[in-house]
């Protein structure tokens, strides 16, 4: 048992309520008018090395808005070790900017030092969880603070693994008191791809670590469907979402949306949904499953992450 | 496969990510590893890892280098990032980095390495990929930015250059063709020709001017540390000029340096 972490810690946190990625393309918007959001969500590896104007605007904005630290680099599944170079500017920007809290993903993203800035599956078995448990721990004595980590969504199973992913996020949470960031598009995508039922997932998770949800939009391929953070959030998905709500009672609730990026009321007024599947009663038997299919797409895009001088240039 | 002082998470894990980052043909199949689904076979599971890898970071290159992608052309861009991300993966926690050893990528496999005649638009092209990559890294370089920018009203004695202050001189046109595709006018790849210019950060704002080589020199000898009067004398030793005639050349400079923001007060 983690020492550092006192066990009640995570129920600790506070419910912030609804709210929206910060994205560069926002930051004027948000400087200048003050939307009323409840929270913001700001992707780590963005702000860490920043010296220019992404930290100058996240420094205004953490004045006047709750934030929670959002990674995807922590790679807590892989056989290397925990990068502490990485551990030490997370808890620098966290000890500027005071976040709700920091998540990151149950993922590997590399081996041997290398990142394939994806969030890849491990395979769900004794050695893994074992191994991830004490990665965690460590990166929760050193940040001195509980972490909070997302179910990815994944496009394949491996022959090793020997645990349901929702027995493994709770094994996860009673060795090390983590906190469980549920994406319930994740959910939902993993389940097509992989022939599990969406809504057996969640009930089987252990609801009281659920600090947070994600809820995003997705594109159906045909015979598997891609996490591309790039639309309207599925019905579906918002089905599950409602059965999540339910369950856990309400947790901090984020639109994740990374590609074709709409201008801030679209993607808040998209957000203001979620108000609409709180505390009602859907069936989650009838799914209808999506005909639109759509081709070359492409799962978690990362090129927001990259300044694209050309456009600050035109600002 | 690996060794049993391995783990099997490690192997399984050296196993993917080599399928993923340099899908060389490997004697363990994907069916050894990972399951057919009532969909898709392990196959093609494991495949929409590799081609969401690199179409991934293949954006992000894009991104990082937009007017290299113009001058290029989408084709021929798209063929270099790939190969640059495979000869070259990432082994940073950041993307910011993904691009950094693009442009010492490009002079290494340039056509012409074999030969003695270089072909001059490949030196273009690796001078604009150095030059777009510095512009990401002066982008978001740490530099206090809380100064009180200069106005025509400031003594020669009061001008500081702004924190963020880099001068580059290159063989062909790159900021002046950088500057065209940003406005978006279409520009064609250029000819040959000796160019300096500045790239200044202020208020967050990148501002990059074209200037000439007696402007460089003066402006190197600011950087440097040198007062307006002592970058003065210098410059006019080193180009042989009337001291007369330079104060009304220093008086136009001086105007236009105060306009693109390279001063601050002391
Ligand atoms: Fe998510």
């Amino acid at each position: 048992m983690n020492k550092e972490v006192s066990p009640g810690s995570i129920k600790n946190l506070p419910n912030p309520g609804l709210g929206l990625g910060l994205r560069s393309k926002h930051f004027n918007y948000i400087l200048e008018n003050n939307p009323e959001i409840d929270w913001f969500e700001i992707i780590s590896e963005n702000f860490m090395d920043s010296g220019g104007r992404p930290k100058h605007v996240l420094r205004r904005i953490a004045e006047r808005y709750p934030v929670a630290m959002h990674g995807v680099s922590l790679s807590i599944g892989s056989a290397d070790e925990l990068n502490i170079e990485y551990l030490k500017k997370l808890k620098n920007l966290a000890a500027e900017i005071n976040p709700l809290w920091i998540s990151d993903h149950l993922c590997w993203t590399g081996i041997n030092n290398l990142n394939s800035h994806d969030l890849l599956p491990l395979p769900l078995n004794e050695e893994s969880l074992k191994h991830a448990c004490r990665k965690i721990n460590k990166a929760q004595d050193f940040l001195e603070r509980p972490l909070v980590f997302e179910n990815p969504s994944t496009y394949l199973t491996f022959k090793l693994s020997t645990i349901s992913e929702w027995d493994f996020l709770r094994f996860m949470t009673e060795e090390t008191n983590c906190g469980i960031l549920l994406d319930v598009n994740n959910v939902y995508v993993s389940a097509f791809n992989n022939d599990f039922d969406a809504a057996h997932y969640i009930e089987q998770l252990p609801h009281e670590s659920i600090v947070q949800m994600h809820i995003a939009g997705h594109r159906n391929c045909g015979d598997y469907i891609i996490d591309t953070h790039d639309n309207f959030v599925a019905p579906e998905v918002w089905k599950l979402f409602s059965r999540a709500w339910n369950l856990t009672g309400g947790a901090a609730v984020l639109l994740e949306w990374d590609s074709e990026i709409p201008d801030f009321d679209a993607y808040h007024s998209e957000l203001l949904k979620a108000k609409n599947f709180m505390n009602v009663v859907t069936d989650i038997q009838e799914f209808n499953e999506e005909k639109k299919y759509q081709f070359e797409v492409v799962s978690n895009p990362l090129d927001f992450l990259v300044t694209d001088v050309i456009h600050e240039l035109n600002r | 496969m690996p060794t049993d002082a391995q783990s099997e998470l490690a192997q399984i894990q050296n196993w993917m990510q080599s399928f993923l980052i340099s899908p060389e043909p490997n004697p363990v199949k994907a069916a050894d590893f990972i399951n057919d689904s009532s969909r898709l076979s392990a196959a093609r599971h494991l495949n929409i890892y590799r081609q969401s890898y690199i179409a991934r970071l293949r954006e992000c290159m894009k991104n990082q280098f937009s007017a290299l992608n113009y001058a290029l052309g989408e084709e021929l861009f798209q063929m270099f990032a790939e190969q640059y991300l495979d000869a070259y993966p990432s082994n940073s926690y950041t993307l910011n980095n993904l691009g950094k050893n693009f442009p010492s990528y490009l002079e290494e496999t340039r056509p012409d390495a074999e030969s003695e005649e270089k072909e001059s638009w490949i030196d273009f092209i690796i001078a604009l990929a150095n030059f777009e990559f510095s512009l990401s890294e002066i982008f978001d370089e740490h530099a206090e930015e809380e100064i009180v920018l200069a106005d025509d009203s400031a003594p020669d004695e009061a001008l500081k250059l702004v924190r963020v202050f880099h001068l580059f001189q290159h063989p062909y046109p790159v900021c002046r063709y950088y500057l065209d595709v940003v406005k978006k006018k279409n520009p064609e790849l250029p000819f040959e020709e000796n160019t300096w210019c500045a790239v200044t950060r202020c208020h967050y704002r990148l501002g990059l001017l074209e200037i000439n080589p007696a402007q460089y020199f003066f402006l190197e000898k600011l950087r440097r540390g040198l007062s307006v009067e002592e970058a003065k004398i210098y410059t006019i030793r080193k180009f042989s000029l009337d001291p007369k005639k330079f104060e009304n050349l220093w008086y136009m400079w001086r105007k236009s340096f105060i306009d693109s923001n390279f001063f601050h007060y002391k």
